[in-house]
């Protein structure tokens, strides 16, 4: 998945920004199309052209931490509270380090291949990991890093995962096309979707748990229900384009970057109203990273070397 | 070949190592079992289109697509020289303008070598997606008792490559090995030319 972010953000251009306040403009270390916002708002991690990766805090832009490009990290993933940060590497390893401090907590191998997908559990206490063309795992690492269990999907490794808000269910969107629904205290596979020709890329719980919004190759988001894994709705498509990233914010609204699937124009987002799936805004300045903080959808757009992160109004 | 020179040439070959004892009958076919012996293919990532359920066809194009005519066709194999008799082949591509087909199956194809292990298709040589380097041709081959191999084949041909694939591959951050990179052939006959280009599978095991 953090490939297929990369690769999208790397067709970025410079567009005019959309209304929205500012929260801050932060002037780049590097060549950049692609960042990570933390959930509190207080960092940013910037990944840069060259494979290293720049921790800033938020809004004075300081330099908190600098990895290097050489191991590098391919992605990127912090707690829901913030507090901590996961980094995956290009060479299988996988780092949790204090966001506040920078200080590296945990450094542990999981895997030959590349970790291409990480995603924290509520708790912070275990994240789900996924190496390159290969079965995702789960870790516990409050003590000595632990696998806790292995999630196989027939091929292709994960495209993204999504832990319910009580940290009961993770449904994993397998390379396979195939939605994977597991009981996180057994980590039985409970329920699956089989529905999906195409792969998915995004997956979000809403905050209620009961639905789980999908989107990916097919151009359009799809509601399934939570508890049955069966679609519920599915809103208009967005003809030509794949959805790459969705978030839930505010009264029921999803905000989902598109990108095109010809490779030609820039990714842009729509914001819908899931009650009655009318698109609210379209923006077309391109973010290059979204995220929800303290319920309003925060988002990055680049402008030369300098990153403006903005509140949606 | 004498008993020394079998001897020797398992040495070198790395098949033999303090087995001195062995009987020639054994040598040989030591011997014979490394020559087979092949190294898996490399993986190669799967990309955002990949789309199930493809038709079982040979011919991915169509009277009117306009594109260099592609004869794509090689082998699967396990890492023992062995012959994979019941994999299925998926292979999808781009269209000369370097898009992919969402909607349909345009220029994709399940296929099921047989037991012979032998697969054929009749394209177009793939256009240039616009994000990517290369031109290229992606691969899902599925076959009980092994790993499912997920590759892309590039062609030595492509501009990219400036004529020295050996040098320029890495010009694609996704082509990960050299091997990945096929040499094509043009045959050509009065009505039309060809690129004919062979790409075997090797699987591993489970």
């Amino acid at each position: 998945m953090a490939r297929l972010i990369s690769l999208t953000f790397a067709l970025l251009f410079a567009l005019p920004a959309a209304a929205a306040s500012d929260v801050a403009n932060i002037l780049l270390p590097c060549d950049s199309r692609y960042q990570v916002l933390s959930p509190d708002g207080v960092q940013v991690a910037v990944r840069c052209k060259d494979h290293s990766l720049h921790v800033l805090s938020v809004p004075d832009g300081k330099e908190l931490r600098v990895i290097p490009a050489e191991p590098r990290a391919d992605t990127v993933a912090y707690s829901p509270e913030g507090l901590s940060m996961a980094i995956g590497f290009h060479d299988g390893n996988i780092e949790v380090a204090s966001s506040k401090g920078s200080t590296v907590v945990k450094r542990w191998h999981a895997s030959a291949r590349p970790i291409e997908a990480l995603r924290f559990f509520p708790d912070a206490k275990m994240l789900v990991a996924g190496p390159a063309d290969s079965d995702a795992q789960v870790w516990e690492f409050a003590e000595s890093p632990k696998l806790r269990a292995t999630l196989p999907s027939d091929f292709g490794g994960i495209m993204d995962c999504a832990v319910s808000p009580d940290g009961k269910v993770l449904v994993v969107a397998g390379g396979d096309t195939v939605l994977h629904w597991y009981d996180t205290g057994t980590w039985q596979k409970t329920l699956e979707n089989r529905d999906f020709l195409l792969d998915t890329f995004a997956l979000a719980f809403t905050p209620d748990g009961k639905k789980v919004l999908v989107g990916g190759a097919d151009a359009r988001i799809t509601v399934l229900d939570a508890a049955t894994a069966k679609q519920v709705r599915q809103l208009p498509r967005e003809a030509g384009s794949s959805v790459a990233v969705l978030d839930v914010f505010g009264d029921q609204q999803i905000a989902a970057i598109y990108f095109d699937d010809a490779g030609e124009k820039p990714p842009h987002e729509l914001i819908w109203r899931l009650s009655d799936a009318k698109v609210m805004g379209r923006s077309d300045t391109a973010p290059t990273c979204e995220g929800v903080v303290g319920g309003k959808l925060w988002s990055c757009t680049v402008e030369g070397r300098t990153v403006r992160i903005s509140q949606s109004e | 070949m004498t008993r020394r020179e079998l001897l020797e040439r398992c040495v070198v070959s790395g098949a033999l190592v303090l087995t001195t004892s062995l009987s020639l009958p054994a040598l040989a076919a030591e011997w014979n079992e490394s020559e087979k012996k092949r190294k898996p293919t490399p993986y190669c990532e799967l990309g955002p289109f990949y789309k199930r359920e493809a038709p079982h066809t040979s011919t991915l194009w169509a009277p009117g697509d306009s594109g260099m005519p592609l004869a794509l066709s090689g082998v699967v194999y396990g890492t023992r020289g062995e012959i994979v008799p019941d994999a299925k082949v998926e292979i999808w591509q781009a269209d000369i303008d370097g898009h992919y087909d969402i909607d349909g199956y345009r220029f994709r194809a399940l296929l099921s070598p047989g037991p012979k292990g032998a697969y054929a298709i009749e394209s177009i040589v793939p256009g240039h997606y616009p994000s990517r380097v290369c031109q290229h041709v992606h691969f899902l081959t599925t076959a009980p008792g092994h790993k499912p191999l997920i590759t892309q084949m590039y062609f030595a041909t492509d501009p990219v490559f400036e004529g020295n694939p050996d040098k320029n591959y890495t010009r694609d951050p996704l082509i990960n090995s050299r091997d990945l990179v096929r040499p094509v052939m043009i045959k050509s006959d009065a009505q039309r030319s060809v690129a004919v280009v062979t790409f075997d599978l090797v699987m591993e095991t489970v």
